[in-house]
């Protein structure tokens, strides 16, 4: 072949590399308008809030109720506490795992996730209610002592405490909860310095002290930046390993011949699920009563929506990888476990879960018009969400179900460590009035603590907004007109 | 009537919008004229109309074939050698959904394709008036019409500014 | 990408499309090389298949060796195309232009030499026409749909014909390019047939990048579900210790994605050297694929972690007595020890230096010892496992990979390469619409005194604005 030919004798080629600059949206007045804006629905109560705020409130009331009903209870009948550990985890589950929906985008630089990382980080909040819920479950918790399946190899190392998961859960869970603390009072020092400077009144003062001397230097701005990586980064961490321990100490242990190494992943990856869609609840709200309409668009909608689509697909993989091996196996204790969780007596539940997480979003959302809509996502997101919760109490009600069984049995010792499941149970647990009260009470009372989180913190994420400015423009493009984004780094 | 095409190339992007709106102006419908690029614009770039297709509906039909192609065979092969194999059912859904799994995405998928070339207007047998510039950079439009209106399709052409001359898809 | 070369339409032609329309020195040696390793492996096979299957180390309780371990080995590295090509198009990544198709490549010749390990394995290959395809028809014997290795043929079948499509919709416009650019008829013939007649209209292009995300979302669950279902050839099965595990879908993957992307990573430090082409791989793209590398092996090390500790979990002295084998037995151990610092310890340290994910020749060397590592990960799941000394003392036996092993895997190595090799002389290695959409696509915007990348976005259609939802 050769490379002569008509091109390559032309002597005057017209064109030449030239790389364009264009102007961004950036200039004081649109600063101030965005500021003006932000704040001025900040700062108003709606009568919609209100109601919204008493509702929550009288079910936290309930929620307390029930908390110390159960309580008073006490702590031998384990089966009655399977709703409670289902409770926790489901709040574990969602509103833990919200703010991975501002960490995960911002690690990727994509733009869309602007007007709704702080929506998703104040989740991190309710995290405090998480951790009154999970106080008594160190009590419930039976120590290795007890000769029971763990995987903390009690008997077979040495220098294990016998008390090992519990301080273990624990730290992890505080340091859950402060990273996630910490991550949005980080976000949000420029926010507050804001309402120092521009606010009245409660919100001035309460800016001035959180502000911590904000000045937005330099040093400050990177400083910032660097440290919502690294806790960011912490924080994922940290849930995963949260997840990994709910997930074993709380439910996989308690039901003998349940090995299943992938579980901690999948209980993770549900929590992911799970966040997606409390975050994409929380945008619809603060768009249809928040007042965030033009804040929160359907950009936000269509990308979320796809990550819910997605992560519905891997739900079905990673049940899948599970099922199928215990299914085609075929040894007789992974048949009991799966008899326990799917065919048995929450067969219908799993079911239910089935439709509500797997079929409904994936032959839903696989539609662009439903995912590119406001609508759409949003009752998926409503979907998943059910779905998840009865997840939760299909997988740890039965488990403490079990869990009560065998602590009823001749020889609890021998048996504990024992890896056959000898009987399934015939029934569901059905709940008490003390569960129903603390289900309705803690996901209010989770709900309740966002609500007047907001009335401090902006719920969009003012700072970014405006840092959006300098990498944002609009163009003409010959015929047509374009978005131009920049790369911050 | 015979068709001709004749092609222009341009070096502004904004000469080639020129072009076909003086091609619009003279009455030429859209199914005639097309523009020539070496690499994707952005939609719009030049005011042409947005192409118009159905290519999501190739992907659905494929795997709806896919997914009974794979049932069929699946169930099918169970039930005319019913092999008891460690105790699973005949027809064991989960082996069998492996299978139909895989069967709907290449269904899927060879439909997409074929779609995709289809849709693409491929293959196109009559190349027509074309210019190697083109890949080069070049930005050709070209006018598939009627040997009587050619002319008309020359002057709208050269009216936006052409570089070098009409390149004609037919020999004298 | 902050470093950058803005090129016009002939000069990426030019730069991409010389070793095409001109034959390097060095192209023609290295073929021959290579053609001569893939004979001397199939004469290895032929000798085998006179032989018998005894001529290998296989035997009693040794049944999958060196051959299987190889087979896997490349199913992971066939991950990589998609896993680049189309998670990177659907996050709209600008740093995949240059790599996408190499990785594509790279993929489809993979999954060739993956197919063909375990052809060679079963000894006498013909027989297994009956088993897949043509069923026998006559005797009314079907495939048992019920077993594993009735699903892989299904998904790599599936797996590879998908990637083929790909990447040959892909091409059309570069082959396109090349029918413009060759003066020999025939070949322009040859290049105008491949191209369907390509034109470059707007419809084509609106419908090639739609094809790029739509076979990307297709691809990306079989992708998912290729390597599951090759890592439920082990996992299904109950009486070989070590692989009665749930974990061993995603854990399978994420190794495929380990190897895949450090196999990538290489591959673009070859394109650099042996082709010369800095002005469009550059030390921000090392820099990018380092920094997923990084979150890939460290997600990898925690499923690496999760396997081994809930195999402990039941306490069954089988299970221990594996593990004990792994790690701390004459010859795994030293195995296990490479296995480990190669794939994580030594690379995943020197990816945190910013120096060392922009050399190209650091990230080779680092993304080589992975892909080692790899490879004698999965021969460690197999093997020990396999050669555990159970109840049955006349079962007891050892594997030595035997001359015909090792020729035949090294086989599969040449393969590869002189399938690239010769892709590389007939059609373009790095995407030149691709990269000149990214040209076209580019700004700089002015931040202060600094200047910014920038892309132009199309942005969603108008009436999504302007209705209310």
């Amino acid at each position: 072949m050769s490379t002569t030919n008509n091109i390559d004798k032309q002597d005057n080629y017209p064109f030449e590399a030239i790389e364009e600059y264009v102007d961004n949206e950036n200039s004081l007045e649109s600063r101030i308008e965005i500021s003006k804006k932000s704040l001025s629905i900040h700062t108003a109560t709606s009568k919609r809030f209100r109601q919204f705020a008493y509702l929550t409130g009288a079910m936290l009331i309930l929620g307390i109720v029930g908390f110390f009903m159960k309580l008073f209870a006490g702590f031998d009948d384990k089966q009655a506490w399977g709703y409670y550990v289902a409770v926790f985890a489901f709040l574990m589950t969602t509103t833990s795992a919200a703010p991975m929906v501002a960490i995960a985008p911002r690690i990727a630089n994509a733009h869309w996730r602007r007007p709704i990382s702080r929506a998703a980080e104040i989740w991190t909040l309710a995290g405090c209610v998480n951790l009154i819920l999970y106080i008594p479950l160190i009590w419930l918790l039976p120590s290795l002592e007890n000769g029971r399946r763990s995987l903390w190899f009690y008997e077979q190392q040495e220098g294990v405490p016998a008390y090992a998961p519990h301080i273990w859960v624990t730290l992890a869970i505080i340091a859950l909860v402060i990273l996630g603390v910490a991550l949005t009072w980080v976000s949000c020092l420029p926010d507050f310095a804001l309402l120092r400077d521009h606010a009245t009144g409660w919100r001035q003062r309460w800016g001035k002290t959180l502000s911590l001397g904000w000045l937005g230097t330099t040093a400050q701005w990177n400083w910032q930046y660097h440290r919502m990586g690294i806790i960011g980064a912490f924080y994922f961490m940290m849930l995963v390993f949260v997840h990994f321990f709910i997930s074993v100490e709380f439910l996989m242990v308690h039901v003998p011949g349940w090995i299943d190494s992938l579980y901690p992943i999948t209980h993770a990856h549900n929590a992911l699920q799970g966040g997606v869609a409390t975050v994409m609840l929380t945008m619809f709200f603060l768009r249809q009563f928040g007042g965030y309409k033009e804040h929160i668009g359907i950009e936000q909608f269509w990308a979320l929506g796809k990550l819910l689509l997605a992560l519905s697909l891997l739900w079905f993989w990673f049940w899948f990888c599970s099922f199928q091996l215990l299914w085609y196996g075929k040894k007789p204790t992974e048949v009991s476990v799966l008899e326990l969780l799917v065919t048995g007596p929450y067969r219908e539940l799993f079911i239910s879960v089935f439709l509500l997480v797997f079929i409904i979003p994936w032959f839903t959302m696989i539609w662009n018009p439903i995912r590119r809509s406001i609508w759409g996502p949003t009752i998926i997101a409503v979907s998943v969400l059910i779905g998840t919760f009865l997840d939760r109490i299909r997988l740890y009600v039965g488990a403490w179900d079990v869990a009560s069984f065998k602590s009823k049995l001749i020889n609890p010792d021998t048996d504990m460590l024992g890896m056959e499941l000898a009987e399934v149970p015939n029934n569901i647990v059905m709940p008490g009035m003390a569960d129903i009260f603390l289900t309705v009470g803690f996901i209010g009372g989770s709900i309740f603590i966002y609500l007047l989180a907001t009335r401090i913190i902006p719920a969009v994420n003012i700072w970014e907004k405006k840092e959006f400015l300098l990498y944002k423009a609009e163009i003409q493009f010959h015929r047509v007109k374009v978005i131009v984004l920049g790369k911050p780094r | 009537m015979t068709k001709r095409s004749v092609l222009g190339l341009y070096v502004e992007e904004d000469s080639a919008a020129d072009a076909l709106d003086n091609l619009r102006d003279a009455g030429f419908g859209e199914g005639e004229y097309e523009i020539l690029t070496g690499t994707p614009y952005p939609e719009g770039t030049f005011g042409e109309a947005e192409p118009k297709h159905k290519l999501y509906r190739w992907p659905l039909v494929g795997a709806v074939c896919g997914f009974t192609g794979a049932l069929i065979i699946t169930a099918g092969t169970s039930l005319a050698y019913p092999l008891l194999t460690g105790g699973k059912p005949i027809l064991s859904i989960p082996a069998m959904a492996i299978i139909m799994y895989e069967g709907s995405m290449l269904g899927a998928i060879l439909l997409t394709i074929v779609g995709i070339i289809f849709e693409s207007r491929l293959p196109r047998i009559f190349m027509g008036a074309y210019s190697e510039k083109i890949t080069e950079g070049y930005i050709g439009v070209t006018v598939t019409t009627d040997e009587s209106k050619t002319d008309a399709a020359e002057e709208a052409l050269k009216k936006a500014g052409i570089d070098g001359d009409i390149i004609r898809g037919w020999k004298e | 990408m902050q470093e950058h070369t803005q090129l016009t339409q002939k000069e990426i032609n030019d730069g991409l499309l010389k070793d095409i329309l001109t034959l390097p020195k060095w192209w023609l040696p290295a073929v021959l090389f290579l053609a001569a390793v893939i004979v001397t492996g199939l004469s290895a096979f032929f000798f085998m298949v006179y032989h018998g299957v005894g001529v290998t180390g296989l035997n009693r309780p040794v049944f999958w060796g060196f051959f299987i371990a190889n087979f896997v080995f490349w199913i992971g590295i066939s991950h990589a195309g998609i896993m680049i090509s189309a998670i990177l198009r659907l996050t709209q990544a600008e740093w995949r232009r240059p790599i996408t198709r190499a990785a594509e490549v790279m993929t489809v010749f993979s999954l060739m030499a993956a197919l063909h390990t375990p052809l060679f394995h079963v000894g006498r290959p013909w027989r297994v026409a009956y088993w897949i395809f043509p069923y026998d028809f006559d005797r009314n014997i079907w495939p048992n749909i019920k077993s594993p290795f009735v699903w892989d043929p299904s998904a790599v079948g599936t797996y590879l014909i998908a990637s083929s499509l790909f990447v040959f919709v892909c091409l059309l416009p570069d082959i396109a390019i090349l029918r413009d650019r060759v003066t020999s008829p025939l070949i322009k013939k040859i290049y105008g047939f491949m191209c369907l007649g390509f034109r470059g209209t707007p419809r084509q292009w609106k419908l090639q990048i739609l094809a790029g995300i739509l076979l990307s979302a297709i691809v990306l669950p079989v992708f998912v579900s290729v390597h599951s279902i090759v890592s439920w050839d082990f996992a299904v099965l109950v009486a070989v210790e070590g692989w009665h595990s749930t974990i061993f879908a995603p854990y399978f993957i994420i190794g495929a994605i380990h190897s895949g992307v450090s196999a990538v990573a290489m591959l673009m430090a070859l394109i650099v050297w042996i082709y010369g082409l800095q002005k469009f791989i550059k030390p921000d793209h090392f820099d990018a694929i380092a920094r997923l590398l990084i979150i890939v092996a460290t997600t990898w090390f925690f499923f690496f972690f999760l396997e081994w500790v809930w195999a402990l979990y039941n306490l069954e002295s089988p299970e221990i007595a594996l593990r004990e084998l792994q790690a701390f037995e004459w010859p795994y151990a030293p195995l296990f020890a490479i296995f480990v610092i190669a794939s994580f310890f030594i690379p995943v340290p020197l990816w945190l230096f910013k120096r060392c994910r922009r050399s190209p020749m650091i990230m080779f060397l680092t993304t080589l010892l992975v892909n080692i590592g790899m490879w004698l990960e999965r021969f460690l799941i197999i093997i020990p496992g396999l050669v555990r000394r159970g109840h049955m003392t006349f079962d007891w036996g050892t594997y030595h990979p035997s001359l015909i092993e090792i020729l035949i895997v090294v086989e599969t190595f040449a393969f590869v390469a002189f399938g690239m090799l010769l892709f590389a002389k007939v059609l373009p290695l790095i995407p030149l619409f691709d990269v000149k959409e990214g040209m076209v696509l580019r700004r700089l915007m002015k931040v202060g005194r600094k200047t910014i990348p920038a892309s132009m976005r199309e942005g969603l259609p108008h009436h999504y604005y302007e209705k209310d939802h």
